[in-house]
């Protein structure tokens, strides 16, 4: 096992790490930007070191940086998290010769499923089902490019063969479009990628997003612990996902879990990884997406339905020791599990992004609840990162049970001075077609639609509120004073506050604990 | 002695009369019946806690320039005091004597909105200021005709600058 571990990323995943870090007794190095000084993630390390401003292109993805401080401090191994330098095959050769343990895949493993058209061909290789397509196409041979769009059928998907991001993607519908979608495709592509070679597929739809995640060892061993059903997404990313799926049987789940391993060993993988395929409900076919060299955000549902510790099998691969070999037949998972990302968004404004001061936190608890977050009453959330602030994740005995449960763990979760998607998360639980499992990986942008606020007198309660408020602290006409509160007016406001036995605090715009907080 | 607070909340405008008595507190909303309610000692700052007809309330209360926001469960309400600023405005003038509007806050004017000679309604928005990247709209607090404009747009002006001045139409 590493003696001190540099965990370079930042909000939920590296206090995730630390965490098991800390169970193992191995000592935790953080790394920061100026604007997460007062982060957790830093707080809770044994040490912290610097690496920049705000910008990530300044901070958590500079390599030399990071490499830098993990020299500084003696750290023998580095979890890259997930995002920033995860998937980075640089980083982790940077890693290798500076003789600190990258706690991930190999950098030639990063490689061999970055580009598209070789995967496929690695895949089809070790047999796991592809999306039916044609490699390589050339965009100057219209003929040959319709003899195999005819084989394949429409509708069907024109991608760049070095693409990634969504760009130089097109579906085409009939015929008719192929030729101007292939000119338009290569030439994103040559101009995105130096590289004009695109490849044809079949375009899957409606089709179920399933992963299956995986561990392999240095020792030619791989294992996989089941599916995560991550249907429910809005522009690609994902919003809820749930262990097991409704979809998978245990014939199925078998089938898929080979199909992982086999992808994995096909690689020279290592570590954990995850093996995404899009499977077809109607047919029962499924086929291979990609292959994301990481731990992914949503790997507790999958820890908690499995009984394991992903983070400690990741230590432990990466220091060399050998996978126990799961019990025999399919993996079984024990009960349900749910994760709700919870994001910095107003569900009622578009989802558009919040941040700021966070002034209060109720933290959700009880019975088969767990939030890994980045939350404390304190928190300014930085402008620069994604929105995602953490993850609320339940387990119970079945689906619906764990549906419950998470309607009650997020009824408990209360954030005030930023807005959270709690209120969406809510309103997805109480939909019909999400309590039947009938997603699909464009439902929510094509059958969802948020729901406004219920009117159920909470603003009666919040008007309430907001008198008390002012009798505790209001001047004589009850406006609010624009600058800050004086000391005399505070100490007015105390011994007001002590009479009516309640307390009241008073946030200057921005202000933190500018009013009586005792 | 009882005293009422009128609030704005969306369009709505609310009051909310609040009677305390040795005997406890009532509050009276809209000028409808009275309500004893039981508050409670909560000792989290920010948090108001009381009992309405035996169901149990608890809210989170933070100041805003021209109101406050509470925050129940999910939802993040905000309570703007009657006449006082909109949402992430701030109310010109809520220190100012009559006549005068200065500068809330330290910003960059953005953008002006009136000219001189302009009849105003109390609560329109006279200009708007930015500051840490928030734009926040300055209101004339009272009814008034518009009599001179000392900022212009980019102009940085520091806090409790004179920026706009006003006959109030009427006495008030």
């Amino acid at each position: 096992m590493p003696k001190r571990v540099l965990l370079a990323n930042r909000g939920e995943i590296a206090l995730r790490v630390q965490r098991t870090c800390r169970e193992l007794g191995i000592e935790t190095v953080a790394v920061y930007s100026e604007p997460d000084r007062n982060a957790l993630h830093v707080r809770q390390a044994d040490a912290a070191v610097a690496i920049g401003p705000g910008p990530a292109t300044e901070s958590y993805l500079v390599i030399d940086n990071i490499i830098e401080a993990a020299k500084r401090t003696g750290a023998d191994a580095v979890h890259p998290g997930y995002g920033f330098l995860s998937e980075n095959a640089a980083f982790a050769e940077a890693c290798d010769a500076n003789g600190i343990t990258f706690i991930g895949p190999p950098a030639s493993a990063m490689q061999a499923m970055g580009d598209k058209v070789a995967a496929r061909r690695l895949m089809a290789d070790a047999g796991v089902p592809i999306i039916p397509g044609a490699n390589d196409v050339d965009p100057s041979d219209l003929s040959a490019a319709h003899a195999e769009a005819d084989r394949i059928g429409f509708p069907l998907m024109v991608k760049a063969a070095g693409g990634g991001g969504g760009r130089g993607i097109r579906v085409v519908e009939t015929p008719d479009g192929l030729d101007g979608a292939m000119q338009l495709s290569s030439s994103e592509a040559a101009a995105a990628f130096g590289n004009a070679t695109v490849f044809l597929e079949r375009y899957v739809s409606p089709a179920r997003h399933i992963e299956v995640q995986v561990m392999a060892d240095a020792h030619g061993n791989a294992r996989a612990f089941g599916e995560r059903e991550c249907s429910v997404q809005r522009r690609h990313q994902k919003l809820l996902e749930e262990a097991p799926s409704v979809a998978v049987d245990p014939e199925l789940r078998a089938r898929l879990c080979d199909a992982a391993t086999a992808a994995a060993l096909s690689c020279g993988y290592r570590n954990a990884g995850t093996v995404e395929f899009l499977l077809d409900d109607r047919t029962g076919e499924f086929f291979f997406l990609e292959m994301n060299a990481r731990l992914q955000v949503e790997h507790p549902i999958t820890e908690l339905v499995y009984g394991v510790d992903l983070v400690a099998l990741q230590l432990a691969v990466a220091d060399g020791e050998e996978l126990e070999p799961g019990p025999a037949g399919p993996p079984e998972p024990n009960g349900w599990s749910i994760e709700c990302r919870i994001n910095a968004e107003d569900p009622h404004a578009n989802f558009a992004p919040s941040f700021g001061l966070v002034e209060h936190v109720d933290m959700p608890q009880g019975p088969g609840v767990r939030f890994d977050s980045m939350l404390y009453a304190g928190l300014d959330v930085p402008v620069f990162y994604d929105s995602l602030l953490g993850k609320l994740i339940v387990w119970a005995e079945d689906r619906p049970a764990a549906i419950a449960r998470m309607r009650r763990a997020l009824q408990d979760l209360v954030v005030a001075g930023i807005d959270t998607n709690s209120a969406f998360h809510l309103a997805l639980l109480d939909n019909p077609d999400f309590v039947a499992g009938n997603v699909d990986t464009g439902w929510l942008e094509r059958d969802f639609t948020m729901p406004p606020p219920a009117d159920d007198g909470r603003d009666v309660t919040a008007l309430i509120a907001a008198a008390l408020a002012a009798e505790m602290g209001g001047r004589a006409d009850g406006a609010a004073p624009a600058a800050g509160p004086s000391a005399a007016d505070l100490w007015a406001r105390v011994a007001r506050a002590d009479a009516m036995n309640t307390r009241v605090q008073h946030t200057g715009e921005r202000g933190w604990r500018s009013g009586i907080g005792s | 002695m009882a005293k009422r607070h009128r609030f704005v909340v969306g369009e709505d405008e609310r009051s909310v009369e609040v009677d305390q008595t040795p005997d406890g507190v009532t509050v009276t909303l809209d000028e409808g019946d009275a309500v004893d309610i039981d508050v409670l000692e909560v000792q989290v700052p920010g948090t108001v806690s009381f009992f309405v007809g035996g169901r149990q309330q608890r809210a989170y209360v933070a100041r805003r320039a021209g109101g406050y926001e509470v925050t129940i469960g999910e939802r993040r309400f905000v309570v703007e005091t009657a006449s006082g600023g909109r949402r992430r405005g701030a109310v010109g003038g809520a220190e100012d004597v009559p006549g005068q509007i200065t500068a809330p806050l330290a910003g960059v004017v953005v953008e002006i909105r009136v000219s001189v000679g302009d009849d105003l309604e109390a609560g329109t928005t006279v200009l708007v200021l930015e500051a840490m990247k928030m734009q926040n709209e300055v209101q004339i607090p009272h009814d008034g005709t518009i009599t001179a404009i000392h900022a212009e747009a980019g102009q940085n002006v520091d806090k409790g600058v004179l920026l706009v001045e006003y006959d109030t139409d009427s006495e008030e």
